[in-house]
């Protein structure tokens, strides 16, 4: 009840922010299940006859330089560059927080050479690793979210980790253990719960980074190749034609941005609210 | 006859420090054993001994006369739901993301295909942690609350009520009470006399409380820097030939 | 009068935890404030040296030394407290910086009230050391190196480091076990004597009340029940919960019915 006053504020600014992130997310899913159930166009036919159009009622955001039509692509493209995010983060999570709470728990030999392994991969930056990677197997989104994966996964295994480590000190796992719980159902039931939150909070903010990389992967031509539609290879195709048709690089631009900063927002909410929770236990 | 007999039990820390000092004694059954010493005497070390949580350097540990001190885990698994603790902060032994009716039926659910039980009966979870609520003196509402919704003397009973759901043969009590405040102290003490007879249970009360091991226990003993200085009936508390040391904590009292 | 509190009430905006507290000290004596945790005795306790946080509001006077405590200013306040008012806290770890050493404490607190002199902070320190009964070989070692009796009884050092008039103990005990918690009051009893000084005493443990307290308050909710001398009230307690209160706590029956003759000197 002390403090009242002071909270009131951040809870209220915490809602907008999660109101906005949440319609933003239903918005986004909405036009992407929609996009997926009724294709209008096909998104790689190319109709040379029909390039570079402006806005009508059949191609609402025109065409691109090869007849394509703009906004299948564009949201098409958000497919691939969200689906292969969250492809990403996901294997990253399933590698990582089981490692992070098998190395925290059982200590020891395991937990020296879990996390000997981790630094191994923590030392090269995902970039590096990316480009050598595409050097090795050619470029390619599958590669692009290998070399993610292949990074992101420390982060989790050591978030994990620090928080299993401080965890299975205290007496309720001790108590677990004197009641011949297995290792495996102390894992899962007594400490999963605790590290879920943490996780959740650095995913959403992670997402945002690895839309990034992926669209600026691509840009580069090391990521989507064509002629699948991805934002950021949208952005590096209608380079040559920014001065005649701005807009073609606007459009995937502005979706990179908004739902970046939507998952930044997402995290930021995610962050807040486990903080909260966390004084009121205490 | 005896439930638990100890016998030259050794306990040594790497870097030397010596916690249990070749220490022996014997528990009977129905019995409640004190044992008394400042912090650093050993004495929760001992404890973990006991539930093999710590691992035991030398000597013996019988569980109704069968050796325990290095069975591994799976031999021990059917002599485990014969021992319970109760530590002394129930805030730790309680995990802050599971509702009080979770965390109580955790052990029954471990051991409920090899269990018969005499005094409670399980007919339906919501049923059976009723009756435990009801043995621990707290309102059944509460088992669908979270452990921070409650106070520090609810949450102890909240951990001796899941200690009992099992009919374990021993409790090992490791300051029960000894973060409570004064009245919850009091009332915690009255609950697990009354529980011992009820219940029929053996306990090792640890404690660095004479007064209330006083109040708990038929046999005393006294423990200094991992070994037991002193060993008497309740009754000859106050006799001439005690320990030093115990007149010492007598005189505190 | 060296302490009094003149109708004291501390709350926020929607709640009162202490309501309308009226207790005065004498000079010299050992006065207990008893009760449960959340009973409001540590609130009352830190208003006396105005170390509440800020969104607490105080009413009520809190006479020391012929000063209104309310009024002074935040740097008369400074002065005051250490010099004239030294507080012990329960939570002996967090009384220390984890990374200096004992030693460098007590220069720091010597030298925030105005000793430059480094040689005699030092030999002062050393002898405040001595006077606890501990060794000089702390001098050097971190917080961390010492035990929590250890750390209590630097605490009570540094406390009557500048003998101050009154000192107010926390539940100074609380976080020790009984043995230790029974050395380190004895020692505060020993300096007490030593020194002449005040303690407001704020503790749950009626032992200690029956060995050291002269006079005592017992509190519940914010409201002091029940206040008298020590005899008075555990011979012959009014109040319910102070009844309550003492039957509460075990303790060990010989010569101690009324916790009266073998407790003898204060």
């Amino acid at each position: 009840m002390t403090g009242l006053s002071i909270r009131l504020p951040r809870a209220k600014k915490n809602r907008i922010q999660a109101g906005i992130a949440l319609l933003g997310v239903v918005f986004f899913s909405a036009v992407f299940i929609y996009t997926f159930l009724y294709l209008r166009h096909d998104p790689v036919l190319t109709d040379l006859d029909r390039r570079l159009l402006g806005m009508s009622l059949q191609h609402p955001l025109g065409t691109d330089q090869l007849g394509r039509d703009v906004l299948t692509r564009l949201l098409l493209g958000g497919q691939q560059t969200l689906g292969y995010s969250l492809l990403a983060l996901m294997v990253a999570l399933f590698i990582g927080v089981p490692f992070g709470i098998i190395s925290g728990y059982k200590r020891g030999l395991v937990d020296r050479v879990f996390m000997r392994i981790g630094d191994a991969f923590l030392s090269f930056p995902d970039t590096i690793v990316a480009i050598v990677l595409s050097g090795l197997m050619g470029p390619g989104i599958g590669n692009l979210v290998l070399a993610i994966v292949l990074v992101k996964w420390v982060s989790y295994a050591r978030l994990v980790r620090s928080t299993v480590l401080s965890e299975s000190q205290k007496d309720y796992v001790l108590i677990a253990r004197i009641n011949g719980l297995s290792s495996r159902k102390i894992m899962r039931k007594h400490l999963l719960p605790h590290v879920v939150g943490h996780v959740l909070v650095l995913a959403s903010l992670d997402l945002g980074k690895i839309i990034l990389l992926i669209s600026a992967f691509s840009y580069i031509g090391l990521g989507a190749q064509p002629p699948m539609p991805e934002w950021g290879a949208m952005l590096n195709d209608s380079r040559p034609y920014f001065q005649s048709r701005p807009e073609l690089m606007i459009y995937p631009g502005l979706a990179i941005v908004s739902v970046v900063l939507l998952t930044n927002m997402l995290g930021d909410y995610l962050r807040d609210r486990f903080d909260v929770k966390k004084e009121v236990q205490q | 006859m005896s439930l638990l007999v100890v016998e030259n039990l050794m306990k040594t820390f790497p870097g030397g420090k010596t916690a249990v000092n070749n220490l022996s004694f014997h528990l009977g059954k129905g019995e409640c054993l004190g044992l008394v010493g400042e912090s650093g005497c050993g004495k929760s070390t001992l404890a973990r001994c006991l539930l093999r949580i710590e691992s035991v350097d030398s000597g013996s540990i019988y569980l109704n006369d069968i050796a325990i001190e290095r069975m591994n885990e799976r031999k021990l698994y059917p002599h485990r739901k014969k021992i319970q603790i109760v530590f002394q902060n129930p805030t730790a032994a309680l995990n802050p993301k599971l509702k009080i009716k979770d965390s109580i039926i955790e052990p029954y659910e471990q051991y409920r295909k090899e269990l018969t039980l005499s005094h409670f009966s399980y007919t339906s979870k919501e049923a059976f942690i009723g009756q435990l609520l009801e043995a621990v003196e707290l309102p059944s509402h509460i088992a669908n609350q979270y452990p921070h919704e409650l106070s520090g003397g609810q949450k102890q009973r909240v951990t001796i009520a899941r200690s009992i759901s099992i009919e374990p043969d021993l409790i090992v009590l490791d300051e029960p009470t000894a973060s409570l405040d004064v009245i919850s102290q009091g009332a915690v003490l009255n609950l697990l006399t009354e529980l011992r007879e009820t219940l029929h249970l053996s306990y090792l009360f640890i404690s660095h409380d004479l007064a209330a091991v006083n109040q708990m226990s038929q046999r005393i003993m006294v423990m200094k820097d991992g070994e037991i200085v002193d060993q008497f009936n309740q009754e000859q508390l106050f006799s001439a030939d005690r320990h030093p040391y115990t007149k010492e904590l007598i005189s505190i009292f | 009068m060296i302490l009094s509190l003149e109708q004291v009430s501390i709350g926020t905006r929607e709640k009162k935890i202490v309501d309308n507290v009226s207790l005065s000290i004498r000079e010299g004596e050992w006065y207990a404030l008893v009760g449960q945790s959340g009973s409001g005795k540590s609130l009352l306790s830190q208003a006396i040296g105005r170390m509440l946080s800020p969104n607490l509001q105080v009413e009520g006077k809190i006479i020391f030394n012929d000063h209104d405590l309310q009024s002074l200013s935040p740097k008369e306040i400074r002065a005051i407290r250490g010099q004239k008012l030294a507080y012990i806290f329960q939570d002996y770890q967090g009384s220390f910086t984890p990374f200096r050493t004992i030693g460098q404490h007590f220069h720091e607190y010597q030298k925030a009230h105005g000793n430059r002199d480094s040689k005699s902070r030092k030999a002062k320190t050393i002898e405040a050391l001595e006077s606890v009964g501990l060794d000089e070989t702390l001098y050097k070692r971190y917080p961390f190196q010492l035990s929590g009796g250890q750390l209590q009884r630097v605490s009570i050092a540094l406390a009557l480091l500048l003998s101050p008039d009154l000192i107010i103990a926390d539940e100074i005990t609380t976080a020790l076990d009984s043995v230790s918690g029974h050395r380190v009051l004895e020692l505060l009893a020993k300096r007490q004597k030593e020194t002449g000084c005040t303690i407001l005493f704020i503790t749950h443990d009626w032992r200690h009340v029956r060995r050291y307290a002269t006079r005592l308050a017992v509190m519940k909710n914010g409201k002091i029940v029940e206040s008298g001398g020590k005899h008075r009230i555990l011979d012959h307690p009014q109040h319910e919960y102070t009844k309550q209160l003492i039957q509460a706590a075990p303790i060990l029956q010989r010569g101690l019915p009324s916790g009266l003759e073998e407790v003898g000197s204060v």
